[in-house]
């Protein structure tokens, strides 16, 4: 039986800024936020004057004063990537209390262009100060750079526990790939829109440049400029509204750690725990899903994260990729946009999740830019699983399309 | 010469940790009540909460959980990149990062999970001196 929650709001539309990935004119996260918030007003017909509550990252009062909102509710979670989830639930509760009716939830990172012009959007759940946390005293010191070199410590342990090869995981970059060729909006879209995008094959996988071995670069994923928002609604508004409503069926979330040092488990993650919240909420199971959005900061991220959602045994995770399932024409379809791995991938990688997620859902795939069918699939319902920091943080959510 | 790699200031209640460095001695943080080590210091004991901690002199063996090759670094370790990163499960129990010693970065698949590996401390500083982890047996 479904929990109270279940189908309390809709997504009701998500948009995105008017560019992203690798932009040439560099943008300030701020711009990619409100440009992207301004696009779903106008898709869905609700006034920015219209929005009760905010959520983001360390956004909402920024954005709030920025749009000349008065909120009844602010939220500023921000754990990482899979934030957008969290507040896609948070706002689920807010609603389902009575709070408020309209949320947003937004997103703006200049990952991409902060190289030249700097800026906030990465950093908001940064590493803290050295004397402050001694998780970091006790770190610090024996220079890990950043992701991929903590998340190659998982990868590791995975292949020693499970006797996987790097090769098996370099399939699901290789499907990825293949999606984002489907999807004119993808970084990855074509050799004409980047240098080193078109179709890829497992072999150029593992001979590409080692970043943190076992990570080649092909195992990792982009740092690119990307602005998204969804509208969250109640069932009485999203009746009024001329868009489909996606149904938040089950949400969940949770944490295994802040810092990698505390990671009990190497091959797993909270995406257990947080998915067995959402389903319980949606009363359903991994059977019942028909396609899955994960986050893929690494290919080890997605192969650990399908193993946590009950979509695959321990140790199999990658099996749905390398025998084809996740691909264009799958029976079971993964990471339809090409994944942060050839979509788009800020630092933060959820809203992203979120927008591919109400377009699967809603049957707006396409967004009508190239006309053809391209990466649009018939499923129903879909299991949205965001991951943040090390491997740390997880929010999950079950969505399902309108009846 | 003089250490050129990033030196942690110590915080307020891991003096002992360091003062422990300087004699060549791992001391790690005990609970008195459930008697556990745990890894990094808290201020309570993350298993039962209690505030009775006490600092013993740890073996300073343990065995490699997992590790990677960083081969992009920033800043000093730039230079240094390959190196080889690893968790090392204390024999006391618990874990602690470390950057290993005693193996080949250009040879990942020489180095074994579960090997193990014995701490060697690096005066950073005059007050700090930094745990590396070697490998001592295959
Ligand atoms: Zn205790």
């Amino acid at each position: 039986m479904p929990g109270a929650l279940f189908k309390a709001a809709a997504i009701v539309g998500a948009a995105e800024a008017n560019e992203i990935g690798f932009l040439k004119t560099p943008v300030t996260s701020l711009q990619l936020h409100i440009e992207a918030i301004k696009n779903l007003s106008e898709q869905t017909g609700v006034p920015i004057s219209r929005i009760e509550g905010v959520f983001s990252t360390g956004w909402s009062s920024e954005l709030c004063e920025h749009l000349g909102i008065r909120p009844k509710y602010i939220d500023t979670t921000s754990v990482g990537g899979c934030s957008f989830e969290m507040h896609v639930h948070h706002a689920l509760a807010a609603i389902h209390a009575g709070i408020i009716d309209v949320a947003l939830v937004s997103h703006g990172e200049n990952g991409h262009s902060s190289r030249s012009i700097g800026g906030r959007g990465m950093g908001n759940y940064g590493r803290g100060g050295g004397v402050a946390s001694p998780a970091v005293e006790m770190t610090m010191a024996y220079g890990i750079a950043g992701a991929p070199g903590a998340y190659a410590h998982a990868m590791v342990r995975h292949m020693h526990r499970f006797g996987t090869k790097r090769e098996d995981y370099a399939h699901i970059a290789k499907v990825s790939r293949d999606w984002a060729t489907l999807n004119p909006r993808a970084a990855m879209y074509s050799k004409k829109k980047h240098p080193f995008g078109g179709p890829i094959t497992v072999a150029q996988v593992e001979e590409s440049r080692l970043i943190a071995w076992p990570l080649t670069i092909l195992h990792c994923c982009m740092v690119t400029d990307h602005g998204g928002a969804v509208l969250i609604a109640s069932p009485k508004v999203a009746a009024s509204l001329n868009t489909k409503p996606v149904w938040i069926a089950g949400a969940g979330e949770s944490m295994g750690h802040s810092n990698m040092l505390e990671m009990d488990d190497f091959t797993a993650t909270s995406a257990r725990a947080s998915a067995e919240a959402a389903y319980t909420m949606a009363g359903m199971g991994p059977s019942d899903m028909e396609m899955a959005l994960v986050y893929d900061s690494f290919t080890i991220t997605a192969a650990i994260t399908v193993e946590m959602l009950g979509l695959a045994r321990r140790g199999e995770g990658h099996l749905l990729w390398k025998d084809g399932h996740a691909a264009p024409g799958g029976k079971f379809p993964i990471n339809t946009n090409g994944g942060g791995l050839s979509f788009n991938h800020s630092g933060m990688y959820g809203m992203p999740l979120l927008i591919e997620a109400y377009r699967q859902l809603s049957g707006t795939a396409e967004d009508g830019i190239n006309g053809d069918k391209g990466k649009q699939t018939s499923a129903r319902t879909c299991v949205v699983n965001g991951t943040g920091g090390s491997l740390s943080t997880t929010g999950t959510l079950v969505l399902v399309a309108d009846d | 010469m003089s250490y050129e790699l990033p030196v942690p200031t110590p915080g307020t209640h891991t003096r002992p940790f360091w003062e422990g460095t300087r004699a060549g001695k791992l001391m790690l943080p005990r609970c008195q009540d459930c008697n556990r080590v745990h890894w990094y210091p808290r201020f309570i004991c993350p298993h039962c909460h209690s505030a009775n901690l006490e600092w013993i002199e740890g073996s300073g063996e343990g065995t490699i959980h997992t590790f990677a090759v960083q081969h992009v670094a920033y800043g000093p370790w730039a230079k240094h990149a390959p190196f080889v990163t690893a968790y090392v499960d204390l024999k006391e129990g618990d874990r602690m990062l470390t950057v290993l010693r005693g193996v080949d970065p250009a040879k990942p698949e020489d180095i074994r999970v579960g090997a193990k590996v014995r701490v060697e401390f690096e005066a950073g500083s005059d007050d700090v001196h930094i745990p590396f982890w070697r490998v001592v047996e295959g």
